[in-house]
């Protein structure tokens, strides 16, 4: 039993098998970003064990190929059991020689890739900042999550912040408390992606009465409806809530909050900020993309869009940005444009967008811990098919000299 | 026996000589007509300081298709007398049938049933304008949603807008009589402004005649993208401008350029047929030109001679010969026809390197910028390979895998250069020599070994089924050459690979985003991956392991054009319709190749 689960895992055709099914898996991976978007595909695709491929509904006759799917091993599948079978085979098969000398430093660089690429996908974390010029920020704001915050603002100096990921409201009725909150909060209604609008004119019972009685939801009786999440690429869900803060004594009143109020991104019409106050202090509520806070105010000097001579394609697009270190009087100057990101404090900064007639900037921000695998192990990788390439090509020739 | 050998090799290269010859001399211009100094002349166009002469070629190509257009007589004419004559007589040269419409209904549309040409005049399409207007209107924004026909439209109207765009880079359009007289009224209405009583009737009709002038100028500017006029002494070497944008200037300043005046002397004799006094203008221009247009025009003298010769013209000439005379070497003389093609093969070689250089020093950038120069690449790569296979065997079969490749990737090339100028400025994420020069040329590399593979294993299933078949030892050296090529394939598409992972991290902060295009190169990785897997293990027959490989040639195809239709990811540049259709077709013909395998053994 056991040796034929080895003998399974160290055959060349499963090698075989995986690598065809690699090939299949990004294929189709590929084709699904058409519609999905690259960021949705990429979870489906590369961080699942299996995928089922639909025949899209655009494509030629896709009305009645509709029933047309397709399965195949996704990428949490592939990886491990090729890294088992690699091992596998190597300890059955794998007798050191200097005809082989390559292969052991190929199959370790490619362990060690795959390994890679499976902490990154964990650890990588995406966030974006906009800056106008003259503006500064000491936080980035993530591209794809959202918070709920309740913040302490009576002294505008010391804000006290607490924070929930977006996912913990998924299921309305859910109550969230934290120590230093003197209330609790209950989620009554919850939207992935939602529209939100005032209700219009004679539109009559169409829409529901929203049960809020505090903040913008109240004061502009809005209406929420809730949406089929978005996929496609520089679209963004617009998740919003309804919730109601209650405190020992009974509700303190039930608030709309959406990410479509906090924007930070180039917008022409801004939200008033939901603030109340309790028992002598000043909080404010509002589900906004998730922060992440930096050990610095970063400033945009000036930005700056090249073009070619007599023509609108861009030459370059550069930044130029001052960071001030917090408890530090000393700033510096760095100039962020194509090809040379800034990286501080385990981030990277590079240049994504602009807006606002070239006068706002806009920078991907990025986290991945695990950055530096991909050079050792395709180092180590590349170094293997050299040292195989030469020495066959140096036994190829022996073999030439002794036959003639 | 051994003479008429000697003969037909002899023969051979003749041909091959006289091809250069015949490709190397200038075109021929009418008598007397200097217009080859029209042709070399400067100017700035996307970004760019290039010959008059890629103007007048890349416009003809987007409009006719070809680089020559045929008069009422049949007789031939090089993209420049075309030009000449649109720029400086437009009137004459709407007679010219250079719109190529090939879909019937429009044909019938502007007023022909049954027509067998497919060139038309602009004069024969201007009396249908109105109702080719309406129906451009209904032609939707995306191109997917085209039918044929309103593909067909969406191409005529680019042509005509093009063609009106190039019309009057050099002298305005006959809108107050010719260039001449043009310029006579506004020098004189100049002159009145300044000189006479601001109450005057003669200021005041003056003032009312420069309003006039300003809007056709500013209209003028507004609609063109050549900037014909070089930058006045003392001038920064950016500030070429567009024609309205120096009559604009003239009606501030008070004086006219006198590259302006030159044009329209041109244009003059040229209207009267008066070929000295056109080729004294084109003197004066010359001085004024070199005077003025500084460093970056250094290279328009050595373009207008690249264009001419078209290097890759004459390497498809070559490969055609030698994948012939190679074909021929399977059937008898093999040696000596196979040694004719390897050194044709080099003699292509050469001047396809030639012409991946010229380029090069054109543009100051490495070999790939674009898909046009990947196409040449492709294939330029893999010849060095072949040489070293073919001088090994002596048996034909890589220079004729060489020539097939070279000439199926210029064809493509002279395809992708219908959309315009090929040595196009790079977009500002692209603006990196370094990896420009290491990551794209090194996976394009990939491309290159893995076709190869493929198209040995082509010519080896084609010969092994159809072709009297292959005995062991021909097998056994295939099959050697098929491995050689796919070790190096998967060299060259994992470093590249990998080169292009550390530029993504380099400049954007991660290594891997599943980005389409790095999509397809990893598949080749894969692919070329799982054949050597296949063939160390042997579960696979040779035959095997050519269908495995000719599996390749379909991934990397999709890899080089199949991501780029998408439309989506980083390398995205340049959506191909029509492109599909060949793409399917090629992938098609591959899986045909592969069930040929099957269904036919190998002969004993």
């Amino acid at each position: 039993m056991i040796s034929a689960a080895y003998a399974f895992f160290s055959s060349i055709r499963l090698t075989l098998f995986l690598l065809a099914a690699s090939v299949i898996l990004i294929f189709f991976g590929t084709l699904d970003q058409v519609q999905f978007g690259i960021y949705f595909t990429q979870q489906k695709y590369f961080e699942h064990a299996f995928v089922i491929w639909d025949y899209p509904l655009q494509w030629i006759g896709g009305e009645s190929l509709q029933w047309l799917h397709f399965p195949m091993p996704g990428g949490y599948l592939i990886g491990p059991l090729l890294i088992l079978n690699l091992a596998c085979a190597h300890f059955r098969y794998f007798r050191p020689s200097w005809k082989k000398i390559g292969i052991p430093f190929i199959h370790g660089g490619i362990v060690l890739l795959l390994v890679g690429q499976l902490w990154t996908q964990l650890q990588q974390k995406e966030y974006f900042l906009w800056l106008p010029e003259g503006g500064q920020s000491n936080f980035v704001e993530s591209f794809h999550y959202d918070e709920l915050v309740l913040v302490d603002i009576t002294d505008p100096s010391a804000r006290r912040i607490v924070s929930w990921d977006s996912r913990a409201l998924r299921k309305e009725g859910t109550s969230l408390s934290h120590e230093s909150l003197p209330f609790t909060v209950e989620v009554l209604w919850y939207a992935r992606n939602a529209a939100l609008f005032p209700r219009p004119p004679e539109s009559g019972n169409q829409f529901p009465q929203l049960p809020v009685d505090r903040g913008i939801g109240a004061g502009q009786d809005m209406v929420a409806l809730k949406q089929p999440p978005t996929y496609a690429d520089g679209e963004r869900n617009a998740t919003s809530a309804i919730v109601r803060l209650r405190d020992s004594e009974g509700p303190l009143g039930t608030w709309l909050v959406s990410n479509l109020f906090r924007q930070s991104m180039p917008m022409r019409d801004p939200f008033p900020r939901q603030v109340f106050e309790h028992d002598g202090r000043s909080y404010e509520i509002a589900l906004r993309f998730k922060r992440k806070y930096l050990p610095a105010e970063i400033e945009l000097l000036d930005f700056k869009h090249d073009r070619y001579p007599g023509t609108d394609i861009p030459y370059n697009f550069s930044s130029d940005v001052r960071i001030h270190e917090k408890g530090s009087s000393q700033s510096r100057d760095t100039l962020i444009y194509m090809n040379h990101p800034l990286r501080y404090a385990g981030l990277t900064f590079y240049q994504a967008s602009f807006a606002e007639n070239d006068t706002m900037s806009m920078f991907q921000v990025v986290r991945n811990p695990a950055r530096w695998i991909p050079y050792i192990a395709t180092a180590v990788t590349t170094v293997g098919l050299l040292l195989q390439f030469l020495v066959s090509l140096y036994f190829h020739a022996g073999r030439r000299r002794t036959t003639s | 026996m051994q003479s008429t050998r000697k003969w037909v090799v002899g023969g051979v290269f003749l041909l091959a000589a006289a091809l250069f010859v015949k490709d190397l001399l200038p075109p021929s211009y009418p008598d007397g007509w200097d217009l080859g100094k029209l042709a070399s002349i400067p100017v700035q166009e996307g970004g760019r300081i290039k010959p008059l002469d890629t103007i007048a070629r890349t416009s003809l190509m987007m409009i006719a298709g070809r680089q020559s257009y045929q008069d009422a007589e049949g007789g031939s004419h090089d993209a420049v007398e075309w030009f000449t004559e649109l720029v400086l007589n437009p009137r004459e040269a709407s007679r010219r049938e250079v719109f190529r419409i090939d879909h019937p209904d429009l044909v019938g549309l502007i007023g022909f049933q049954n027509e067998k040409r497919k060139y038309f005049s602009l004069a024969e399409i201007a009396p249908h304008l109105e109702s080719l207007r309406e129906q451009f209107a209904e032609v939707p924004e995306e191109s997917r949603l085209r039918t044929s026909y309103q593909k067909a439209l969406a191409k005529l109207q680019n042509s005509l807008t093009l063609y009106d765009r190039t019309a009057y880079i050099l002298v305005p359009p006959p809108v107050f009589g010719n260039a001449e007289q043009t310029y006579a009224m506004v020098e004189r209405v100049l002159r009145d402004a300044a000189s006479a009583d601001p109450e005057a009737e003669d200021a005041r009709n003056a003032r009312n005649a420069l309003q006039l002038f300003t809007g056709q100028f500013e209209q003028l500017a507004g609609s063109s993208s050549v900037q014909a006029i070089p930058p006045r002494p003392g001038e920064d070497d950016m500030a070429w401008q567009s024609l309205g944008q120096g009559l604009l200037d003239a009606l501030e300043s008070g004086t006219l350029d006198p590259v302006l005046t030159s044009w329209a002397d041109a244009s003059t004799a040229f209207r009267n047929g008066d070929a000295p006094s056109f080729n004294a203008a084109m003197d004066s221009l010359h001085g004024l030109y070199s005077e003025r247009s500084g460093e970056r025009a250094a290279k328009t003298g050595f373009e207008y001679f690249f264009n001419t010769f078209s290097p890759f013209y004459y390497s498809m000439e070559l490969y055609v010969i030698i994948f012939i005379i190679a074909a021929f070497s399977w059937m008898g003389w093999s040696r000596t026809l196979a040694k004719t093609a390897f050194w044709l093969l080099l003699i292509a070689f050469a001047v396809h390197t030639f012409g991946m250089g010229a380029r090069i020093y054109i543009q100051a950038r490495p070999p790939v910028t674009n898909l046009y120069s990947s196409a040449i690449f492709v294939s330029w790569a893999a010849i060095p390979l072949c040489l070293y296979l073919e001088r090994r065997y002596f048996n034909g079969i890589a220079s004729a895998a060489a020539a097939l490749m070279g000439f199926a990737t210029l064809i493509i090339a002279h395809h992708l250069s219908f959309s315009g100028d090929t040595l196009e400025m790079m977009r500002a994420v692209l603006d990196s020599n370094f990896w420009l020069a290491t990551h794209v040329p090194t996976v394009t590399l990939g491309y290159s070994a893995t076709f190869l593979a493929g198209l040995i294993a082509f010519i080896y299933i084609i010969r092994a089924t159809l072709f009297g078949g292959v005995d062991k030892k021909m097998e056994q050296v295939i099959s050697g050459m098929v491995y050689g090529a796919v070790c190096f394939a998967l060299l060259f598409s994992f470093v590249g690979t990998v080169l292009g992972g550390i530029w993504a991290d380099q400049s954007w902060g991660r290594f891997w985003g599943w980005d389409p295009k790095e999509n397809g190169a990893l598949m080749i990785v894969l692919w070329n991956a799982l054949i050597l897997h296949a063939r160390w293990a042997r579960v696979a027959s040779t035959m095997g392991i050519m269908q495995l490989a000719i599996v390749g040639n379909i991934i990397t195809a999709w890899s080089w054009f199949g991501t780029n239709m998408l439309g989506v990811g980083l390398h995205s540049y340049g959506f191909m319709d029509s492109a599909f259709f060949w793409l399917l077709a090629f992938i098609i013909s591959q899986l045909a190749i592969i069930a040929l395998g099957y269904v036919k053994r190998p002969l004993p």
